[in-house]
Formats: C-alpha cells, structure tokens, sequence
C-alpha cells in the first residue's frame, strides 16, 4: 500500500510519537449528477476528491493549495463530516470518523473546529458577539453559565477584540474583525485542530497580515494544528510547515514548504509558480514564464492517465495511459517524470 | 457561399487589426486627470471617497491604482468613465480631460460617443458585468454597431475576431452562446474582447484578474501587454495585488481615503517607498519566494471613516511613525528624488534608523 509505506512512515517519525492528529487515507467524494433533458438524460459523477491521503501532526500547519475546483474544499468538508466522503478513511488521534452519526460525531467536532472564508456569511447577523462566541461553550457545557462570560471576554482579548464590543452584532464590524470573532468561536471549545478554508482571502492586504500573525501566534500559544486551504501560494509558503498541491481531486505533490517552493518537482507546481507574480518589480521583469494553456478540464470525466496530462508541457504516451501515484519519502510527487523533470 | 466570403472577409479584418502600428510609450497625455472629487450622500453623513485626485496618463503607459477597499480606486475610475451613481453621488470639483476634452459635466450624448468608444473599462465580476439574458453576441455587437456604425454582419464578424484575439476557441460557434456558458476566465476574456473592439484609447481595468485563478491570471496579463504593446492601449489597473503591479505597471499611485498618498516609478517605489502606508502594504504581502518566514508587518487598526475625517493625516492614527503635528495638519504632496511624490511629514529612513538605534 502506498499509503502506508510512504505517507504514515516520516510522520510517525515526525510527530511525537504517539502517531499523527489526523489521518485522511485515499478520501474520494464523488457527486453523482443528472443533466440534460426529460429525454435525453446525461448521468455521471463529479469527481471532486478522488484519492487524496496525508497526515497531520499535532501542532502541525498543512497547507492545501490549487485552483478552483481542484477539491481542496471539499476535502475540508469531507473531514468534518459536512459532506459524506463516498470512500476512504479518516482518523483523528485513531479513532475513525468517517461517516459517523451525528450524535458520534459530535464529541470530535469539539477537537476539530472550522473557519470559513466569508466572514459576512458565516456570523448570524441576529446573534450578537458575545452570544456567538459563548453558545459552543454552552452546547458542551465546557463552563458554568456564570463563567462563560468571562471565558468570552478572555477569548475576545485573545485573538485582538476590545471585549466592550461583546453586545454588538455582526454587522457592526469590519472583515478582519468578523474574521477574528471566526476564530474566536472556533477557539471557544479548546479544539486541538482547526480548518480554515480561505481564512484571509476575503480580507484586504493589510488586514490579511493582522489575520495571518493572529493564527500563528494562536498555534504559539495553544500548541494547534491547522488544515489550511487557500488558493494564494505566497500566503500557503508564509503560513504553512507541509503543503500539498492539488488539482482535480488529487494531491500531485507534498512535501515540506521550503522544500516545495524551493524545488517544486510536479510540472504543475512549476506552472503554478511560475504563473504568480512576485511583489517585486525588478525579479518580474526578469522571470520566465510557462504560461499554462487552457483551463482546469472538467472534473465529470474520469482519465486513463495522469489527469494533468493534457495542459502538460512535458507529457508523454505513458502519461495518457497510467495514473501515477504519489510517491517519494519526504517529498512526495506524482509525477511518471518527476525525476527526468 | 457567403460563408466563404465572410470568412475572407475576417481573415481581412484580421489582417487589419495586426497591422495597427506598434505604438511603443510616449508622452502624448491621453487623460489629465486634476483635482477630482467625488462625494456620497449617506444617512451618516457626506462621505468623501475622492478627495483632490491628480494625475496623468501617457499613451502606452500602464498605471496601477493600489489601495485598500474604500480607499476612492473604484470610484475614480467611475468619475473618469462618468459613471457615479448620481444620486446619492456627486462629481463636486476637478476636471478630467480626456485628450484635452474636458469629461466632468459633459452632456450624455458626448459621454456616450466616449464611453466604450476612446474610454473603455473591464469589470471585476465578468458575471456580474455581463448581462446573462443576451448572448454574447448581442452585447458585443451593441458596441460597435454604435460606434464603428457596423451592419450586423460585420458586427458579428468583428465580436469573432475580437473573441479570436482574446484566444477563445471557436469563437465563431461560441459568440452566440450565453456568458453563464463560459468558464471564468472564459467571461473575464468576453469582457476584455468587448472593452478593445472598439480599440480604445484608454482601458480601465478594475481589478480584471482578482476573480480567476493564477495560472488564468497570468494568461490574462499576457493578453493585456500584448494588446498594449500592439496598440499602444493607456491602461489603468485598479488592483490590490502588488505583485500584479509589479508584474504589469510602469507607473503606480498609492490611494488612501481617498488621496493619493504616494506616486512613483514603479520599480522605485518598491524600492523605495517613503510613506509609511506604502510601507506598511509592502510589509504585510507574503512573498512565495521568501526563504525563511519572515513575521509580516500588519497595518493595525481600521481604515478611517470617509465621513468623518479629521483635519490631520489620515493615516495618522495606524502610523507607526506619527508625531504630534501629524494630528493637527495634513501634509502636502512632496516631491520624491526620482520625480514622484509623497505626502507625509516624516522621513521614513531617519526615522526605521533611529528606531534601530534605539533599540
């Protein structure tokens, strides 16, 4: 097995000892579509994840990066449970969670919390900070009622909110201290992971750097660990240890971001890079670019081969006919010709 | 038959468009823009998103607008195109010039034979700017059977060739289908095909590749110094991506509630900038390329209210540099070393080298 020979291996080695936080082995959603007309109907599946295995240690930062529609929010999803995953296993701290029942399910939610990327969409306009800050301590009764005030204003004055706004209501706020009151909800109940899906992008550029120091100050401070998904590769590099690139439902390269950046081995990766621009006039106007051609294809289709194989610039007759398969010990890419490359 | 002809036809235009002289940057000023301001009338009170806006545009010349949302980047170039949504907004002084006609107060008519015409703009949201009960033929050809007084046919013909230009494939099928068939990047190339067929003079790109993703962000920008490059387009490109400035910009304005608070060269200002607001927005932009994780210097606190400035900066009270007089005058425009100008009472260096010190 792939999965156990060259993924769980360096992890185990990494963390603790006491194995990784959270272990998601070959996760595949697949949603099942009907278009077209009363007649002539089309039936067929999306393949939003379709085969995506890795770890994360405790207090561990894994960056999940790629264009839209590649699967990196679905794959959040699936691991809280928010979208049932159609195959594959994922375990926190062991215990299998995939596909739990709700009520089951509920004590891991306590450990696993999310952020989302909209802060507008995702506070209740009708609840005021205090009250959305304070009901997920109320729910696992984590406080005696007396306390969960203080508790609020603690966690307020945590993540950089004047505790007086504890009255106010959501729309009072700008986004990045909707974004904050985010965090500060998701931080109510002492979780030992977060997933933040696009936790910046709806943020200016300055508020996004207030936003990206709060979160690693928080891991500092409370030893967490992060699932963080974003399409911007410099706030991926800034922010994440390990980063896993993807593209239509698959992790085609993961390693260490230093590593990844510095040497980035799927031609993908290549392109990506090569493709986001640096603030920095004099580098720009001297790089080289492989422009990709063409889109993201559509992810209805499944492929013989390697799925990036048509927007390739260095694809050959094996890479239309065999799937490769992730591969390496610490630098892991899924590539036929990674090494030639 | 006659689609033969028509094709020959299109080949011609074609030819047509790839022979437009290459026009390489000049300083023939295609637009003076001096002094704007643009005011809302809110329930809280007047908010003043422009304040005093002065600049140039050269033919050939790219131009980036950076700043944060409500910073006045957007409302600007809707002053320009004469778009303010009036009421509650209100042009309330300045002038635009667009090759020395004056824009601000101009009948519709006028406003009209310019717009899409010598001034055209490209939208954020494709989907949002593209009306989606119309095919794409029907918008593009409204353009120009207005302005280049084109029969349908050669309407048709020109939106094919334009869609061809932008790189959509078969465009010839694709014309007459609707915006909700076409990918992302796909409309945003729409919109950037009907903003050039009439080969404007000046191209307003509101933050044009903020919505796609990276790999179609930089097909996007190629396409955009191509059609430069060929016709020697004046670009203004609204954005917040300062590595999409450094990438595309000659020139760049730094905008802050609703003031230009830094101009330069662009290769200059990322080298050096002189107002601590520039500074801070280069501080707080993580870079791919960095090779050990550097902590990102944040802007603290909030942008100001527009409504209720005060007499001083208004910078001031997020500048890590702020003196007592910051509070009480606002600074004036001052020149740079290398022609561009800054509007702040410290000097920045002194200052980041005394705090060293200090420390």
């Amino acid at each position: 097995m792939i999965e156990s020979s060259t993924i769980s291996q360096p992890e185990k080695a990494a963390s603790t000892g006491s194995g990784p936080l959270l272990a998601v082995r070959d996760l595949k959603v697949h949603f099942p579509f009907r278009r077209g007309t009363f007649f002539k109907p089309e039936r067929g599946v999306i393949r939003a994840v379709d085969g995506v295995s890795f770890d994360v240690a405790p207090g561990e930062t894994l960056g999940l990066v790629g264009e839209s529609g590649c699967g990196k929010s679905t794959t959040a999803r699936a691991i809280l449970n928010l979208v049932r995953p159609t195959s594959g296993e994922i375990h926190f701290q062991g215990d299998r969670i995939d596909g739990l029942p709700a009520p089951t399910m509920r004590p891991y939610r306590r450990d696993i919390q999310m952020i989302f990327q909209d802060p507008f969409a995702s506070l209740n306009p009708r609840m005021t900070v205090g009250s959305i800050v304070g009901e997920p301590m109320k729910i696992f009764k984590l406080h005696e009622p007396s306390q969960i005030k203080l508790e609020v204003i603690r966690l307020l004055d945590l993540v950089g909110l004047n505790p007086r706004f504890l009255n106010r209501y959501p729309h009072e706020f700008s986004g990045g201290q909707r974004q904050r009151i985010g965090v500060a909800r998701a931080l109510a109940v002492q979780p030992r992971l977060i997933i933040c899906d696009e936790p910046v992008s709806a943020l200016d550029v300055s508020i996004q750097a207030q936003v990206i120091n709060l979160l690693m100050d928080l891991q500092e401070k409370l030893g967490l660990a992060y699932v963080i998904i974003a399409h911007d590769l410099a706030v991926i590099r800034h922010i994440a240890d390990r980063v896993g690139v993807m593209y239509l439902g698959r992790i085609v390269e993961l390693a260490q971001a230093k590593d990844l950046y510095a040497n980035p081995r799927h031609p993908y990766t290549q392109a990506l890079l090569s493709a986001a621009p640096v603030p920095d006039p004099v580098i720009e106007s001297t790089r080289q670019r492989t422009v990709l051609k063409g889109e993201v294809p559509s992810p209805d289709k499944s492929y013989p081969g390697c799925p990036f194989a048509d927007r390739c610039p260095i694809a050959e007759q094996m890479c239309q006919e065999e799937v490769p398969q992730l591969e390496g010990v610490q630098h892991l890419v899924s590539c036929h010709k990674a090494e030639s490359a | 038959m006659a689609k033969q002809k028509n094709r020959n036809k299109r080949k011609k235009k074609r030819k047509a468009l790839q022979k437009a002289p290459s026009n390489p940057r000049s300083n023939e000023k295609v637009l003076e823009v001096e002094e704007l301001q643009v005011q809302f009338r809110t329930d809280e009170g007047i908010v003043k998103a422009v304040g005093g806006v002065t600049f140039n545009l050269s033919k050939g010349e790219t131009l980036g607008i950076v700043g944060e949302s409500g910073s006045g980047k957007s409302v600007t170039s809707l002053a320009i195109m004469g778009l303010v949504p009036q009421p509650p907004g209100r042009i309330t002084g300045g002038s635009v010039k667009y090759r020395g006609n004056e824009l601000v107060g101009a009948s519709n008519d006028d406003m009209t034979n310019i717009r899409g015409n010598h001034i055209a703009m490209i939208f954020q949201d494709p989907m949002t700017a593209l009306n989606p009960f119309l095919t794409v033929e029907e918008q593009m050809t409204e353009v120009t059977r207005l302005h280049l007084n084109h029969s349908h046919e050669e309407a048709i013909d020109h939106a094919i060739n334009m869609l061809e230009m932008v790189g959509i494939p078969s465009a010839s099928k694709r014309v007459f289908e609707y915006p909700h068939q076409f990918s992302g990047g796909m409309r945003q190339r729409v919109m950037i095909a009907m903003a050039l067929s009439c080969k404007p003079d000046v191209l307003i790109a509101d933050e044009p590749s903020t919505a796609l993703d990276v790999t179609i962000q930089a097909q996007i920008l190629e396409l955009m110094k191509e059609l430069q490059k060929e016709h020697g387009t004046a670009i203004i490109l609204i954005t917040h991506d300062l590595g999409v400035v450094a990438n595309i910009c000659h020139n760049v304005l730094v905008m802050y509630a609703g003031k230009i608070v830094e101009r330069a060269e662009s290769n200059s200002l990322f080298a050096n900038p002189r107002h601590p607001y520039t500074l801070g927005l280069l501080g707080s932009v993580p870079r791919w390329d960095e090779q050990e994780r550097e902590t990102l210097t944040a802007i603290e606190g909030q942008p100001p209210d527009l409504v209720h400035l005060g007499k001083g900066c208004s910078f001031y009270e997020r500048c890590p540099f702020s003196e007592e007089g910051c509070k009480e005058q606002e600074p004036d425009l001052l020149p740079r070393p290398d022609g561009g100008q800054f509007a702040c009472f410290v000097d920045i260096e002194h200052a980041q080298q005394h705090e060293v010190v200090s420390d």
